[in-house]
C-alpha cells in the first residue's frame, strides 16, 4: 500500500493529526515552513515509533545534515538542491533525492540518482520542487522508474491523491501545501488526506507492520523472534486460504455449536425502559465462553505449522478450559499456567482442565494472577519454542497475536451484524462488551468499526473504584508502556514498573489492554467506561432474574453499563450486549458475595 | 568499548559480570563494582530491576524483586552511578527492560547514562526490528546499544543484526531464560563459531554460564563470557569469593 508523508510540519497539533501517516517531514532549508533542530526534536517526541522522520535540506553541508540527523533524530534525509553524489553516498540514513519534472528528459535523469528514493515534483520557486503545483504524471509512464523507489509530490490534495496513486503507483505520496488553508497546516485536511490514501481502513494501516497507530509491535526477547516471525508468516498464509477457513468454520458449527443466537431480551428491555436490548449469546458456546472461537483457530494454525505442543495462560480459567478442550480434541500436548490466586478462585475450571488432560502449573510469583501467568507462559515458550505454540487467549501480545485473535473472534461481530439486519433491518445504535485484555470486545466491535453510526462501548473493571488502587481500568487510568510483547496502555508506576490490577472477576484483572483497543480509544472510535465490583455483582442478580441467564462476572460489567446506557436511549433505538460467557465458573464467588443481596 | 576491541586483538578473553542493582540495597552497588573491578573482570553489566522480566530465570527475577522491594528504580541507579567519586576503569553497561526506559524517557535515559559513565546498554525485549526506538538517542551520546543473537536467530537475521552490531555481540547460549545450567549443549559451539566468523565486533557468550567446564567448552569460539545468575547468587549468599576461580579461568592469559 502506498505510504503517506506529511511535510513541513511546525505545530504539535498537526503532528498529532498526522499520527496515521507513515512519514513526517521537517524543513530545515530557508522556507516559511522552516524549523530548527530543537523545534523538530520537540515535535518528534509526539510522533509514533514506526513513523519515519524525514529532514528536508537544500545544499546543506554533510556536517549540518549529520548534526540534524543526530539532533532530532531523523530516520531519513530528503535533498532538494544540487547535492553531489558523494554527499548522497556519505549520509548514513536512507536518502530521498528530489527532482523537478517538466519533460521526459527530466525523468531520464532520475535513473542516475544514487539515492534510495527519488521524489518527483513540479518545478518550484520556494525551494526546488516545492511549488504546490501538479505536474503531468503521465511523464512517468514507460520510462522504467522503479515504483518502489518513487515518491510523488507536487500539488497533491485530498481530492486528487487517489488519482495520482492510481496513475503512478508510487512507494509514497508527499503532501505539504495541499493540506494547508491560508498557508497554514489544516488538521481536517491532514486527516482527510491520510484517509483518502489509506481508504479509511483501520485494517490496511496496521497489518503490514503490526502496529495499530503507535500501539502494538513485537517487543520480545530475541529467542522468540523466530517463532513470532514464523507465526506471522503462517497466519498471513492461512488468512488467504479458503481451506483453512472452511476447516475453522466446520469446527465452529459442528463442535462449538455456532451460530449463536442474538436473543431479544424482552424483560430487560421493559425493565430498563429504553432501547430494544439484544444479547449476543457467546455463553452458549461449548465450554461456556467466547474463548473457544480463538482456541480452535490457533490450534488449527499450530498444527499447520507442525507444532503439537501448546502452552497457554489463563486468568478466570475460561481460556484454559477452551485450550485444554481443543487440545483434547486434536490430541495436542497442553500446559496451562495459572496464578495461584486464580487457582483458588476458579477451582471448578482447574478441575475441568485437568480432567481434559492438561497440565496446570501454579504460578506463585508477583500477584499470582493473570499477568504473572503470562510471564511464566512466555518463559516456557522461550525455552520450548521449537515445538511449542503459545496459544494467547486475548487480543494481546506481540504481533500477529492481537490481529489474529481479533480475526478469530470477529465471528461474534459478523454474526451479530447479519442477525440484527435480519431481525430489525438496520444496524444497532449501541454495542457493549466487557474488556479485560479485550478479545470478546474486539471480536464484537471489529465488523462494526466502519459503521460510524453504531456507538461502540467497552467496559472495563473499576474494581473497588478507579480512584482507589484496586482496579483494572487500563484505558481509564493507564499510560503508554510495553508489556508482554506490545506497546499498549498499562497500569504502571512512575518508574515504569507494572502494577497489579484488581477486579472481583479473575478474567478482567490484567494491567494491560490489547493494542487495538488503545488505538480505538485514542482515535475516539470506541468509548471505554468502567464498572465497579459491586455494580457488576448487582447486574448478575438483575440479569439472572430478568432473563434467566446467569452471566459470567466479566459479562456482568457490560450488563451493568448497559443499564446506565439505556437511560439515555429511546424506545426506537437498539442496544446489543455481548454476553461473553456464562456464570457457572463464578458460582463460588456469587455464593460468597451475593447471599446478603438476594 | 575500545578496550573490548583491544582485548580481542590481544587474544585474551573478556569476563563480563552481571549484578542486580539494589539487591541487598543500593548502597551495596558501589562495593560490588569496586570488588569486581579489583578481582579483574573486564566489564560490569548493571541490571535494573523490572516487575516483569520475561527473559530472566528465577535467580535474577528473585534478585530483582528484592531490589524492587527496596524501592530501587532506574533513576536511582543512574543517580547512584553519577555520585561515585572512585575511578571506574572498566566499561559499565546497563541492562534494563524497555518499559522502565520508555517511562523514564528514552532521550533522558541516554543523556543520564552518559553522565553516569555508562558505555553500553542492553535491552532484551527491544529486538533488532524496533531498535530505532532507542538507537538514535544512544548514538547521540556515544553509547553502544548491544544486540543479542540466539540459537533461534535465523541466518538472514543474524547477518542483518551483525551488520549493525556495535560494542560486542551478546550471544545467548541457551534456548531459554537466564540461569545456571549443568550442561552446555554441543550445538552451542557451532553456533558461536558461526557468529564469531561473521561478527565485526567481539562475541561474548551469556545465559547459563556458571562453571569452568562451560568456559573450557567455548573458550576457543568466543571472545568472552557474561556471567549473571551465578554472581547474583554468590553476592546474595555473601560468598562472592567462590567465583574468583571462574573469573580467573576466563581472564588469565593462555599461551597458545
Amino acid at each position: 500500500m502506498t505510504k503517506v508523508k506529511i511535510c513541513g510540519l511546525q505545530e504539535q497539533q498537526h503532528v498529532n493529526a498526522a499520527s496515521r501517516a507513515d512519514a513526517i517531514g521537517f524543513v530545515f532549508a530557508p522556507s516559511r515552513r522552516q524549523v530548527t533542530i530543537a523545534q523538530a526534536a520537540e515535535l518528534a517526541k509526539h510522533i509514533p515509533v514506526d513513523t519515519d522522520k524525514i529532514g528536508v535540506f537544500v545544499n546543506a553541508s554533510l556536517q549540518e545534515i549529520e548534526d540534524t540527523v543526530a539532533g532530532v533524530p531523523l530516520t531519513m534525509v530528503q535533498l532538494h538542491g544540487d547535492e553531489p553524489d558523494e554527499l548522497v553516498k556519505a549520509i548514513r540514513v536512507p536518502v530521498i533525492q528530489a527532482f523537478s519534472i517538466r519533460t521526459k528528459e527530466d525523468v531520464e535523469q532520475l535513473k542516475n540518482s544514487l539515492a534510495d528514493y527519488i521524489l518527483v515534483d513540479a518545478p518550484g520557486t520556494e525551494y526546488r520542487g516545492g511549488s504546490g503545483n501538479v505536474f503531468d504524471w503521465s511523464l512517468l509512464d514507460g520510462v522504467g522508474i522503479d515504483p518502489s523507489r518513487l515518491i510523488v509530490a507536487g500539488g497533491l490534495t485530498p481530492e486528487n491523491v487517489r488519482a495520482a496513486i492510481e496513475q503512478t503507483t508510487p512507494y509514497m505520496v508527499d503532501v505539504s501545501s495541499g493540506v494547508e488553508t491560508e498557508r497554514r497546516k489544516d488538521t481536517a485536511k491532514i486527516l482527510e488526506f491520510i484517509k483518502q490514501v489509506k481508504d479509511d481502513s483501520v485494517e490496511q494501516t496496521i497489518e503490514k507492520t503490526g502496529f495499530f497507530g503507535k500501539y502494538g509491535g513485537q517487543f520480545v526477547p530475541e529467542t522468540l523472534m523466530k517463532a513470532v516471525k514464523e507465526l506471522e508468516d503462517a497466519y498471513n498464509e492461512v488468512k488467504e486460504d479458503p481451506e483453512f477457513h472452511k476447516e475453522y468454520h466446520h469446527y465452529l458449527s459442528e463442535y462449538v455449536g455456532r451460530e449463536q443466537p442474538l436473543t431479544f431480551a424482552k424483560r430487560m428491555t421493559e425493565a430498563y425502559g429504553g432501547p430494544k436490548i439484544y444479547l449476543k449469546r457467546e455463553d452458549l458456546n461449548h465450554t461456556g465462553a467466547h474463548k473457544v472461537n480463538n482456541a480452535i483457530g490457533q490450534a488449527l494454525l499450530a498444527m499447520r505449522m507442525g507444532k503439537r505442543k501448546i502452552v497457554a495462560e489463563t486468568g478466570a480459567g475460561q481460556h484454559g478450559v477452551a485450550t485444554a478442550t481443543i487440545c483434547a480434541l486434536f490430541d495436542l500436548d497442553c500446559v496451562i499456567f495459572m496464578g495461584e490466586e486464580d487457582i483458588k478462585r476458579q477451582q471448578l475450571n482447574v478441575f475441568r482442565m485437568k480432567l481434559l488432560g492438561a497440565r496446570v502449573e501454579s504460578v506463585t510469583k508477583g500477584s499470582a494472577t493473570l499477568k504473572d501467568a503470562v510471564n511464566e507462559a512466555l518463559r516456557y515458550w522461550v525455552a520450548n519454542v521449537e515445538d511449542t505454540h503459545y496459544l494467547i487467549g486475548s487480543a494481546l501480545g506481540p504481533h500477529p497475536f492481537p490481529t489474529m485473535v481479533r480475526d478469530f473472534q470477529s465471528v461474534i461481530g459478523e454474526e451479530t451484524r447479519r442477525q440484527i439486519l435480519e431481525k430489525e433491518g438496520r444496524l444497532p445504535d449501541a454495542i457493549l462488551a466487557c474488556v479485560g485484555g479485550g478479545s470478546n470486545a474486539i471480536g464484537m466491535f471489529y465488523p462494526f468499526i466502519q459503521d460510524k453510526e453504531v456507538e461502540l462501548i467497552g467496559v472495563e473493571a473499576a474494581g473497588q473504584g478507579v480512584d482507589t488502587d484496586k482496579h483494572a481500568a487500563t484505558l481509564t487510568k493507564g499510560t503508554e508502556g510495553v508489556l508482554h510483547g506490545a506497546l499498549m496502555k498499562l497500569l504502571q508506576d512512575d518508574a515504569g514498573q507494572v502494577q497489579e490490577a484488581h477486579s472481583i472477576s479473575a478474567g478482567l484483572d490484567y494491567p494491560g489492554i490489547g493494542p487495538e483497543h488503545a488505538y480505538l480509544a485514542d482515535i475516539g472510535r470506541v468509548e471505554y467506561r468502567s464498572i465497579t465490583d459491586d455494580e457488576a455483582l448487582a447486574a448478575v442478580i438483575s440479569m439472572s432474574r430478568l432473563e434467566g441467564i446467569i452471566p459470567a462476572l466479566e459479562t456482568a460489567h457490560a450488563i451493568a453499563e448497559a443499564e446506565k446506557q439505556a437511560k439515555s436511549m429511546t424506545k426506537e433505538q437498539i442496544l446489543i450486549i455481548c454476553v461473553s460467557g456464562r456464570g457457572d465458573k463464578d458460582m463460588a464467588t456469587y455464593a460468597e458475595n451475593l447471599e446478603g443481596l438476594s | 568499548m575500545n578496550r573490548l576491541e583491544q582485548l580481542k586483538k590481544s587474544g585474551n578473553k573478556a569476563f563480563v559480570a552481571y549484578i542486580m542493582a539494589g539487591d541487598g540495597g543500593l548502597d551495596r552497588l558501589k562495593d560490588q563494582v569496586q570488588y569486581l573491578q579489583r578481582v579483574g573482570v573486564t566489564a560490569i553489566e548493571i541490571g535494573i530491576p523490572f516487575s516483569d522480566p520475561v527473559a530472566d530465570g528465577p535467580t535474577i527475577e528473585a534478585a530483582g524483586n528484592r531490589a524492587l522491594k527496596k524501592g530501587v528504580t532506574l533513576q536511582k541507579v543512574l543517580a547512584e552511578l553519577q555520585s561515585w567519586t572512585f575511578e571506574v576503569n572498566i566499561p559499565l553497561l546497563v541492562m534494563t527492560y524497555l518499559n522502565p526506559v520508555l517511562s523514564f524517557g528514552v532521550e533522558r535515559f541516554a543523556t543520564e547514562c552518559s553522565k553516569a559513565g555508562v558505555s553500553g546498554v542492553i535491552i532484551p525485549d527491544l529486538p533488532y526490528e524496533h531498535k530505532q526506538l532507542v538507537q538514535p538517542y544512544v548514538d547521540k551520546e556515544g553509547i553502544k546499544l548491544i544486540q543479542l543473537v540466539t540459537l533461534t536467530t535465523t541466518d538472514a537475521r543474524l547477518d542483518a543484526i551483525l551488520h549493525e552490531a556495535e560494542g560486542f555481540v551478546y550471544a545467548v547460549t541457551v534456548k531459554g531464560i537466564t540461569g545456571s545450567r549443568d550442561e552446555m549443549s554441543q550445538d552451542v559451539k557451532a553456533f558461536m563459531q558461526k557468529v564469531r566468523e561473521k561478527s565485526p565486533v567481539p562475541v561474548y557468550a551469556g545465559f547459563g554460564i556458571s562453571k569452568s567446564s562451560h568456559v573450557d567448552l567455548l573458550r576457543d569460539d568466543v571472545d568472552g563470557f557474561i556471567v549473571g545468575s551465578a554472581i547474583v547468587e554468590a553476592f546474595n549468599a555473601g560468598e562472592i569469593e567462590v567465583l574468583e576461580p571462574l573469573i580467573h579461568a576466563v581472564t588469565a592469559s593462555h599461551s597458545v
